[in-house]
């Protein structure tokens, strides 16, 4: 992985997912993403994984269960 | 002649003295926007008769003895995705461009009720998310400042009509620092309150946990006035607070000893490098609070990125969710830098979703920690001046780590102060962030500061 200086603890460029891969995460979507465009996201899809990295972090399973359901009226 | 430029308190006093003529007052904004708003493009649609209407009707009840108070016949502009019924509310887009909504939005009725006239609906980033944008319905708002740069965004034409004098004050909506990016660009007072401040009923949806409404004006004291009427527990709004609501104008006395302010140097000197004339203004802006009484001690947090990387990953899913259907059905009809940022959010996993928000209890809490001894914390607004409007990548946002988003993660009220002015004569700013709920000592921070500094006295010169 690669870090710009300047950024200090910034951005980390990782590998990134695959033109494949991104490929087919857009047909599931079924989006229909004209192909200059397709090449624009593909090459800026490791922002997304770079992401996913920081907030998965290790947790205990029970850590943190932000997602709660108020029940209405509760 | 009604001055080009006056803010909403000084317009409200004139105006309750009846030295100044809220029908005068709105045609000298119509005739300024006829004179500048074709450079500008800050409003998607004037509306000058029923504001005209609005402003006589005000008149008529302030001669009658029925003065409301200081929004009472002073125009603003609205956002587009603040619904207005039977005028069409578009988000700046193809999808809703004959939308049109049958009732207000709760803070627009609020507005209303306390005598604002609203003047028209400004340009915004295409459902608050893409742009600055050359493929939508209408063009992208411009700088008042130097019209070949960039507004910021998304509340672009609000930053843009407020700097222009084209309306003493309109609504933005922040996200991930959508009221503070452009406020910091176009030299405003830009207030992101606390989440549930505000009520978010009857506003275009981007992110549902992040969504933050609030004012945009030239002056702390503005921003103030606008919150008094916009604040309050709306129980159609599920994120609505039902807490009191304070008197923030009557608190704004201009005496802030013994604040206790955090320095997060790291956001702008490591994590999302600021220019020197940004980090000056800090710099000299901690003196000024010094000044006035304030202690300062350095604050540390998580990386910038970390936040941003939370914010940014619940911003896209929650958005993602709103526009899976007509992405799938009318991909094309969006600006391609919407679109293809959705596409990104494609991207993310329902599980990588519940982490963002376990990850934002984890800041938030270390944010309450970190301001238990603290009444205030300050960083920059923006990491410089505005860039050029074509200079902007589609996808900036993820390019460097926003400044604003860590006060969308915690909810907490946020707001972006004016510091000075760079080399080519354009605004810089520091940012304010306060406690939950208490937007009051952050307005009379930043209130202080603009009465101990000369910057509110500068407007931009526009010979366009």
């Amino acid at each position: 992985m690669r870090q710009p200086e300047h950024w200090g603890d910034g951005i980390v460029k990782t590998q990134g997912m695959t033109r494949a891969e991104v490929e087919a995460a857009l047909a599931r979507a079924g989006l229909e993403v004209p192909e200059r465009e397709r090449a624009e996201i593909a090459a800026a899809a490791h922002f997304i994984e770079e992401m996913a990295r920081r907030v998965r972090g290790k947790r205990a399973m029970g850590a943190e269960p932000a997602h709660i359901f108020p029940p209405p009226g509760a | 002649m009604v001055p080009d430029f006056l803010t909403i308190a000084e317009a409200g006093a004139l105006i309750g003295r009846r030295e100044l003529s809220p029908v005068e007052l709105t045609e000298s904004r119509v005739a300024r926007i006829e004179r500048l708003d074709g450079q500008l493009h800050s409003f998607i649609r004037v509306l000058r008769e029923p504001a005209l209407a609005a402003a006589r009707a005000a008149e008529a009840e302030i001669m009658a003895g029925n003065y409301r108070g200081p929004l009472h016949g002073i125009p603003i502009g609205l956002k587009d995705i603040y619904e207005t019924a039977g005028v069409p509310t578009t988000g700046h887009s193809k999808i809703l461009i004959d939308h049109v909504p049958q009732q207000d939005a709760t803070s627009v009725r609020l507005l209303t009720d306390a005598g604002a006239i609203v003047l028209g609906k400004l340009a915004t980033h295409e459902f608050a998310l893409g742009g600055p944008s050359f493929d939508l319905p209408w063009p992208p708002a411009r700088n008042p400042w130097n019209t070949s740069r960039f507004t910021g965004g998304s509340s672009s034409g609000t930053g843009a009509a407020v700097a222009a004098g084209l309306v003493l004050g309109g609504t933005g909506s922040d996200t991930g620092g959508s009221i503070r990016g452009p406020a910091a660009f176009c030299g405003l007072a830009g207030l992101k309150p606390s989440y549930g401040r505000i009520s978010r009923v009857g506003i275009l949806p981007l992110a549902f946990s992040l969504d933050h409404a609030g004012p945009m004006a030239w002056t702390a004291e503005d921003c103030a006035i606008m919150l008094q009427a916009m604040a309050g527990h709306d129980p159609a709004d599920p994120a609505s607070a039902d807490r009191p609501v304070p008197d923030y104008r009557a608190a704004l006395s201009g005496d802030i000893k013994g604040l206790r302010i955090g320095l997060i140097r790291h956001f702008y000197e490591n994590d999302n490098p600021a220019d020197e004339a940004t980090r000056q203004g800090i710099t000299a802006a901690v003196n000024v609070f010094e000044g006035l009484g304030c202690s300062v001690r350095e604050l540390r947090l998580s990386p910038l990125a970390e936040w941003a990387a939370c914010g940014v990953m619940i911003m896209l899913s929650e958005a993602y969710a709103i526009h899976q259907a007509t992405l799938r059905e009318r991909f094309g009809d969006y600006g391609e830098l919407f679109r293809d940022r959705m596409a990104l959010a494609a991207l993310v996993s329902g599980g990588d979703y519940v982490q963002a928000v376990r990850r934002r209890r984890e800041l938030a809490a270390e944010f309450g920690t970190a301001m238990a001894d603290l009444d205030l914390a300050i960083t920059a607004a923006a990491p410089g001046e505005a860039p050029a409007i074509d200079a902007v990548g589609k996808f900036v946002t993820f390019e460097r780590p926003m400044l604003t988003m860590p006060f969308n993660v915690t909810g907490t009220p946020a707001m972006s102060v004016c510091c000075g002015y760079s080399a080519a004569g354009l605004p810089l700013a520091f940012q304010l962030a306060g406690k939950p709920f208490d937007e009051l000592t952050v307005l009379r921070a930043a209130h202080a500061y603009e009465k101990a500094t000369s910057w509110r006295s500068v407007r931009p010169h526009l010979d366009l």
